[in-house]
């Protein structure tokens, strides 16, 4: 992902409703931006035919009595 | 030879029950001794939001009468513990360290908070963290806490309380709640131990919310064997919490005492001997698996390659749930937020969804790393924490470039949040101290449901080591200077 100015910072914001004050800008960018070059490696990673569930079922202790 | 307020202080859970039944200790005077602590030492600390001296000591009169009647008495019956202001208590404030919930007093108690009191438990207060449980917290709206080993440094986070309150001697016992590290941080940071459960083997209900798939409640003690006895009190299916495993819990305290014998550990490469890790805890982890192996179990190395990837990937999922829980609050009342946590969420709230996708799909395939990796060892080590404590200056200094945020967040989020992401249990013990006297964390993490074998497991390192038997250097009568006072 292109690197995000605080303007792009500004703009989607606003189109979500949820305004980011002046004081704050510079940090929410630099964070956010920081996510996405952390979140860079993924994009080499075998994901496509991993199923995103967020937690596996308890199987065996979905069998066991309830108490 | 008749042991001082301080020895009982700092006494176990286990033998402090032991005195109580045998009526060599009155709740009562075990509760006034905590207080008298709380007292001395939380105006420097800040492990209480809320201390509950009267009701508390009505509860321990209630458990001294019944000792002296003779009746059966809970496993825990006349203990004086703590929790995490993050867990519902009918008629007490439930605040989660934000001025958004300050006067919130709910009309429920969370299940932990009930199974602790049905064992006989006595609620002594309800302690601090970082706003709303999610780290990065800028000011404190009821005091800053305060690591005990130096009042300069963080006790980590964001069940700062917890970790704080049972190094301290200020409770026998507390729980905290664990989304991605924050039992372990703060008894990492503070020197004592802390177990996140499997998860879905403890019940949410009551609990606020940050993850739902990953927030976890859990026991902070100061011995192993402390810590599976509140593990088997807390445990079990709730009808409150569908989530809740439907598996009988085992008694966590049987075992304990097997040893490692044949057990197989696996020093994780990248976590332990990793640049990020500093050269004091790598050196103490290792030395921990090196007295394991002695001990008899069979050491080696194990590689996780994504695990490095685990803090940000945690972050982009975590922070997201936490967005969508908080967005209402972030429209209307931004400012009341502590300005750390704001831009937390701010950040999140504009996290795409192709991301947390993504996100979603790494976190399957690191946590069939890790139950790969499991399938071949009983146990997991490494280091808690890539540091010791740091100076809560470290975490006030504004954020001016990206390199900052990935230090700051992402790096020591990866120690922890692996177990977060895969579900497993991870239990967080002392295993050193540094050189500036901070305690140093060995992270143990076992296969889903399988407590039992890294309690053993800990147990064993526990009884061939005293670190866990240190206490902090506590001075009385030291004032917070630089928060402000605690709301009545």
């Amino acid at each position: 992902m292109n690197e995000l100015t605080e303007r792009d910072v500004s703009t989607m914001a606003a189109a979500i409703g949820l305004p980011v004050a002046v004081d704050d800008l510079t940090e929410v960018t630099h964070r956010l931006n920081a996510l996405f070059e952390a979140l860079t490696p993924l994009a080499d990673l075998p994901l496509d035919t991993v199923e995103p569930n967020p937690v596996l079922p308890d199987l065996d202790g979905g069998l066991a009595p309830r108490t | 030879m008749t042991p001082t307020p301080d020895d009982l202080a700092f006494a176990s859970v286990t033998h402090v029950v032991r005195l109580v039944r045998d009526r060599q200790l009155s709740p009562v005077e075990l509760l006034r001794i905590y207080l008298d602590r709380i007292e001395r030492h939380d105006g420097a600390l800040r492990a209480y939001i809320t201390v509950l001296g009267d009701a508390a000591l009505e509860a321990a009169r209630r458990a001294e009468a019944a000792v002296m009647d003779g009746g059966p008495l809970g496993p825990l019956h006349g203990v004086p513990y703590a929790v995490k202001d993050q867990f519902a208590t009918t008629g007490v404030r439930t605040t989660l360290g934000s001025r958004l919930l300050e006067h919130h007093v709910p009309s429920e108690t969370a299940t932990v908070v009930s199974r602790m009191q049905a064992a006989g438990g006595i609620l002594l207060g309800k302690l601090n963290l970082t706003e709303f449980a999610l780290g990065g917290t800028q000011q404190f709206p009821f005091g800053q806490p305060r690591n005990p080993w130096n009042l300069e440094h963080d006790p980590g986070g964001s069940s700062s309380g917890s970790g704080i309150a049972v190094a301290a001697g200020l409770c026998a016992a507390s729980l905290g709640e664990d989304t991605g590290g924050s039992v372990r941080s703060p008894a990492a940071f503070c020197g004592v131990i802390g177990l996140r459960p499997t998860w879905s083997l403890v019940s949410r209900h009551g609990c606020f919310p940050l993850s739902w798939s990953m927030d976890t409640a859990g026991p902070v003690a100061r011995t192993v064997e402390d810590t599976a006895l509140l593990l088997g009190v807390i445990a079990g299916h709730d009808p409150a919490d569908p989530t809740t495993s439907r598996r009988p819990v085992p008694d966590y305290r049987a075992g304990l005492d097997e040893g490692v014998r044949g057990l197989r550990i696996g020093v994780v490469r990248e976590l332990t001997y990793g640049a990020e890790t500093d050269v004091e805890v790598r050196s103490a982890v290792m030395t921990a698996a090196q007295r394991l192996e002695k001990l008899g179990a069979r050491v080696d190395e194990v590689s996780l390659p994504l695990v490095t990837l685990a803090g940000a990937v945690f972050m982009a999922l975590a922070d997201s749930d936490g967005a969508g829980l908080h967005q209402h609050w972030l429209r209307t009342r931004p400012l009341d937020y502590d300005q750390g946590t704001r831009r937390r969420l701010l950040t999140a709230a504009l996290i795409p969804a192709a991301t947390y996708h993504q996100a979603s799909r790494a976190r399957a395939l690191l946590r069939a790393q890790m139950h790969e990796a499991l399938a071949r060892h009983d146990v997991l080590v490494c280091p808690t924490a890539h540091q010791a404590a740091p100076p809560i200056a470290a975490g006030r200094a504004p954020i001016t470039s990206r390199a900052q945020v990935a230090g700051r967040f992402f790096t020591r989020r990866s120690y922890v949040t692996p177990a977060a992401l895969a579900g497993t249990p991870a239990l967080a013990m002392p295993c050193g101290f540094t050189d500036a006297g901070l305690p140093i964390s060995l992270q143990l993490i076992g296969r889903r449901f399988d407590e039992r074998t890294v309690l053993r497991t800990a147990r064993a390192y526990e009884a061939d080591t005293d670190w866990s038997r240190r206490r902090p250097p506590l001075s009385p009568g030291v004032a917070d200077v630089d928060s402000p006072r605690r709301p009545a």
